[in-house]
This record gives C-alpha cells, structure tokens and sequence, in this order.
C-alpha cells in the first residue's frame, strides 16, 4: 500500500527491462565472452574496451536485499564461518555462491576473472580473495591509495601503473587484447552517461523536488552496473527528458514537499519504500544524498588510462571525514536543505565511521540539523523498526518546531 | 510541577498518556497548567489496557468525567492507542515536561525501560538536538532490572545498596546479558554485594553520559524517568561528569506531563 502513494516513474518498465536484460544475458548472450565480476569502483571501461562481459555482485546483493533472501543468504555465509561483522554484500553473495538454491536468478553465473578496486574499502579485497580461491579463478587488486589531505602526483602514477598491469592481467587471463579506439568510444560513453546522471541529480535542486531518495536509488542501477554502454546511455536520456518534464509541470516526488533532506549513506535496501515514506508522511523529501553522486563524476579528457586512474582514485569514500564534510556542506547549500539524515550502516565500515564527528561538523557549519539511523543495507534482521520509527518522529518534531 | 488544583474540574481539561515499556503514566491539567490528576501504572502486555484503565482512574479521581478536550499519547505504545487526538514523540514530550518544570533546563536526559535519549534545549525550550541508545539494552531502566535481578534485589534496593560500596568493581561490557554474567562471576568470587551494585552503577551511568557526550552536556542538566529514583544512579552520574544532576519532581511522569502541554496547547487552538 506504502508504494501506491509513490508517484512511479513511467520509464520504470523500462529500467526494469534493462536491469532484467544485464543479468539474463550475462548467463545466456555472452556469445563467447568472458564474464569478470568486479567492485562498484572498478574501472569498467577497460574492460568494455576488451570485450569483456561485467557483473556487480554488490547490485546483485542489493537486488538480494530487496526481494529479501538477503538474511538468508548471509546465514549460508555465517553458517561457513563468515562473521555477522562481516559486510554484508560479502554475506550475501558468498551466500549466493555456496548456496543458489536461496538465492534470485540461482546466483550469479560464475566468473572467469576477478577484479577489485579498494577505493571503495578494504572488505572488497579480501572478499574476492575469498572467491578466487573458490570458483579457482585469477584475481586482480587495483590498490587506489586513501586520499587524507591533497591528491599527490605519485598517487595518480601508481594507480596509472597498475592500470597497465590490469590490461596484461586481463590480456593474459582472457586472450581478449586492449583496442584504444574502442577504449576512447568506451569512456565518450561513459563520460555522456555520468554526465546526464549528473544533471538528473541537479535537477531535485527545484521546488519541489522531481524525485525522493528511492528514485535516486532505483535509477541509479544502470550507471553502476553499464556504465559505458549505450543501453544506459538511452536510458538516462530518456529518464532525464521525464525528469524535465516533472518539473516543467512543478510535479514533485512526493505529495506534498515541506521538508528538503540530504541522506548519507548507501540505501536501507530491504524496506526502501516503507522507510523513506515515513518522511513522505512528514511532507519531506530527500532531495539529494552522498551516494548516488558517487558516479555522477566525468572521466578527465586526454590519455585515457590516466584519466582513469585520476577519476577511480579520487572517489567520495577513498578521501579524507574532511573532505566529505566539505561535500555534505556544499550539497546543502546548493539544494537548500533543511535536515540530513545520516544511515549508520552496520555494514560499510568506511562510509559510517566517523559519522558522528561529520554530524557534529556539518552541524556547526550548518545550522542545519542532522539524524543518525542505524540500520543495514541489506541484512534486515539489523533494522529495528519502532526504535527507527521514534527517531524519525522526533527529528521531524524538531524540525516542525523550527519552522 | 504547578501546584495541584482543588477547585475541581468545571472547564475543560487536557490529558497527557505516555505508554511505556514497562509503565503507563497519565497527567491530566486545566486549561491553567494545573496539575489535576497523574497515575502510574505497569504497562502490563501491551499497556493499552493498563493505559485505558489508568486513564479511567485518573479522570475518576479528579472528578473529570467527559470534559477532556484533547489527548496527546506518547511512548511505545503510541502507536495504538486510538482514545487520543494525535501522538507525539518522546523526545518532544520529555522535552517539553522539563523545560516547563524548570525553564533553566538545556539537556534532559531520561532513562527509560527500553531507550535512555539526551535530549538539548535552546532557551526558548526547542529541541536542538537529540541522541538516543543504540540497539542495546546497555544504559536503560531494563539493564536495572536485570542487574537487580541477578543480585537478588528489589530495584529500590539495589540503588541504594550501591550507596554504600566503598570500593566499585569494574564492569567492562556494556551488554546486558554480557554484563550480568560479570557481575555473577564477581560475586562468585566472593565480591561484596554493595561493590558489584556499584560497579553496575558506575557502568549505566558512563553509558548514558556517553550518549549525552552526542548532544553535549550543557547545564542545567535534568534527570526525568523511572529510573530517576535511583540515589546510586544519580550521585553515579555526578560523580563521572562532575557536573550537578537536577531531579525532576515526580520523575516519572515527565513525558506525560509534556504530553499534556502539548494536548493543552494544540486543544486550545
């Protein structure tokens, strides 16, 4: 009933069609592709140049998550003696893997190749040694060096290195060769594509809001997981055309738009509507947040490989609490924001360390007032409904008592 | 708290419900903020029942029949009890209970069954910012009661047991059913009763001021909810903060009180 109040999107059908697309060809249509599974940071172009079909298995957590065996699953992995400390896209699909029978789709189709990013975090490296040494496959780790002040030169050259070593890595393990024609065409698309991404975002700077966090979150699949593609690329100039129309009409994502908030933090996937529509109840709308920008940032012009390097080793979670601090503070003022709500995720180490001080920071900075929510992205037996439901209902009394 | 009227209840007046965990408290004021009525109930399972029937008591006692404009429910059981006009959060009702109690108030803090929440007022009495407990039992009214449970005691007893250790033992996890087991195998070892009661005081009492750290905490500081009973609790919290620990007057039913300022002030509109 939650989701009937939603106002849906008329290119959903279509994300759902593309969405369903990526995973049924990954298993039935590679004709003679190998299949890498990769980290949301890895840089995929590449790849795309080299021929190389790609699968996320963080989205395929997410998509766990959402249609709920995601607890399940991370039981299979805990029964093998993964820790419920654990980040749980880790959970998950090492619970996929030892055990399709729980999971959607059977799992995933197995991989020929592995290549993590640790620009994203840590777990990813040891994650995928854990499923090298499973499925038995070759394994490549992009080491991105954690940005605590100012990106330095020798950063960048030693992320452009091991770019090189990908590309002989995957030469080696595929028999696939780098063509640069089709590496430059690789990165115009993706380039085209984050930018529409970015400007869909810059457009819930209107009042009210053409979209609310849950759209955000949704539509950000395809610039995740086919990034480079020209499927994606139509998809985004599609969604963007309807997002202008919205608002050219002054349609807003929810009914009634009071509140303007900045949410921190990656998704609570497993109750996506019934959460975010508490607030819609209160007339408030997340107007922006700090995860789905993540990939809303253009490849530099010039040599491809070391645009790619600037561009992967200079993501928003490899740089300093400073740094995103700055960040949250810019998104507010540029989105007039009220309040910001910040998911304390169990999960993802280095997205929610530190949250308190960056609350405590922004705060200041602000005037604006801000909200913890501990929860998880996808293992739900972590999200404790009354105690989030209190929390909210206070933060937006509060709110209220401001106005 | 303004002084209980006896004039009786000719005009209408305004209820304040907050159901707890592990009580229902009710107060009921005339459109002056005079005091009327208030009860304390256990919650029982649910606490709709007991919260109907303290309702009913409160009104009977205070001869007020029908005449009640408007309700405000508050606390867990919120949610479900239909009998009020409109519900609010604890937070604003506890906030709102101790600024009117005390207007020099600027962080509240009040431990109840389920949640412990630090809650910091501007001068106007506004909710600035607020921090409530992790999923953890640590540092709320529930982590008291077991822990007197497991020593043998009353809950009234236990605070004031505590009151006599001269030497606390530590008591390093913050989980309940972690630190139960600590303080079992102290006791095992032949520790005094009143030290191991100390030591659990001491360990509340430096959760809560962790929480409090969140919001900051700036004088006056006010103590509101059951467990502001307990002598060994407060003097616990004065002694690691080094800062003084208002009481609130009639702890318990802070958050109904402000309940019912609110249900005054939105019936009067």
């Amino acid at each position: 009933m939650a989701e009937k109040r939603y106002k849906k999107l008329k290119t959903a059908v279509e994300l759902q069609r593309l969405m369903q697309w990526h995973y049924a060809s990954a298993r039935y249509l590679r004709l003679g592709r190998p299949l890498a599974w990769v980290t949301s940071g890895a840089p995929v172009e590449i790849l795309r140049a080299m021929g190389i079909a790609v699968l996320y298995p963080e989205n395929y957590a997410a998509l766990c998550a959402a249609r709920q065996p995601a607890p399940t699953l991370c039981q299979v992995a805990e029964a093998r003696g993964y820790s419920q400390d654990l980040c749980s896209y880790a959970r998950t699909d090492l619970g996929s893997a030892f055990d399709p029978a729980y999971a959607p789709m059977q799992g995933l189709p197995k991989p020929d190749l592995l290549i993590a990013c640790n620009n994203i975090c840590g777990t990813v490296v040891k994650w995928y040694e854990a499923m090298a040494g499973y499925y038995n496959v070759p394994l490549f780790v992009l080491d991105t060096p954690f940005i605590h002040d100012q990106v330095q030169e020798s950063m960048l050259s030693y992320v452009a290195a091991q770019l090189e070593e990908l590309v002989r890595f995957v030469e080696r393990a595929t028999g696939h060769r780098l063509d640069m024609a089709r590496l430059s065409e690789a990165v115009r698309v993706a380039n085209e594509t984050t930018a529409l991404w970015g400007e869909i975002r810059a457009l819930c700077k209107s009042r009210p809001s053409p979209l609310n966090a849950p759209d955000l979150f949704v539509n950000m699949a395809p610039i995740v997981v086919l990034r480079g593609s020209h499927s994606a690329l139509r998809f985004y100039r599609n969604l963007k055309a309807e997002v202008e129309e919205r608002v050219r009409r002054g349609v807003g994502a929810i009914p009634e738009e009071k509140y303007r908030l900045l949410w921190d933090n990656i998704a609570i996937w497993h109750h996506l509507y019934r959460f975010y529509n508490y607030f819609a109840d209160c007339d408030a709308c997340f107007v922006v947040d700090t995860y789905t920008g993540g990939w809303s940032q253009t490849l530099p012009e010039g040599e491809p490989l070391s645009g790619i390097a600037a561009a992967y080793a200079t993501v928003f979670l490899n740089s300093s609490l400073q740094y995103r601090v700055e960040c949250m503070v810019r998104l507010i003022q540029e989105y007039g924001v009220d309040g910001f709500v910040m998911h304390c995720n169990r999960s993802c180490k280095p997205y929610s360390l530190g949250q308190y001080a960056m609350r405590r920071a922004v705060m200041e900075r602000t005037g604006v007032p801000g909200l913890l929510i501990e929860s998880d992205m996808c293992d739900a037996r972590s999200y404790a409904e009354e105690p989030i439901r209190t929390r909210i209902q206070a933060f937006m009394e509060s709110l209220a008592a401001r106005a | 708290m303004t002084s209980t009227s006896q004039a009786g209840t000719s005009g209408p007046c305004f209820l304040g419900i907050d159901i707890g965990s592990l009580t229902v408290k009710s107060v009921l004021l005339d459109s002056q903020e005079h005091l009327l009525g208030r009860g304390v109930a256990p919650a029982g399972y649910g606490g709709q029942e007991a919260a109907a029937e303290l309702v009913a008591q409160v009104l009977r006692e205070a001869h007020a029949g029908d005449s009640v404009a408007y309700a405000v429910v508050t606390g867990y059981g919120r949610v479900l009890f239909r009998t009020a006009d409109e519900e609010m959060s604890e937070i604003s009702c506890h906030a709102r209970g101790a600024f009117h109690l005390c207007p020099k108030v600027r962080t509240v803090i009040d431990i109840g069954g389920q949640d412990s929440k630090a809650i910091r007022l501007d001068a106007n009495g506004r909710v600035v910012d607020f921090a409530m407990n992790d999923k953890c039992a640590a540092g709320t009214g529930r982590f008291l009661e077991v822990m007197a449970a497991a020593l043998g005691l009353p809950v009234a007893e236990f605070g004031r047991l505590a009151l006599q250790s001269q030497h606390p033992v530590s008591i390093s996890s913050t989980c309940t059913v972690f630190a139960e087991s600590e303080a079992i195998s102290h006791m095992a070892r032949g520790v005094a009763k009143q030290d191991v009661a100390a030591g659990l005081h001491r360990a509340i009492a430096s959760r809560v001021l962790g929480l409090a750290a969140r919001v900051g905490l700036e004088p006056e500081v006010m103590l509101t909810g059951g467990v502001a009973l307990n002598r060994g609790l407060v003097l616990a919290l004065e002694g690691l903060s080094g800062q003084r620990v208002t009481v609130a007057d009639d702890p318990q039913v802070v958050g109904a009180l402000g309940a019912a300022l609110y249900a005054l002030h939105k019936g009067r509109r």
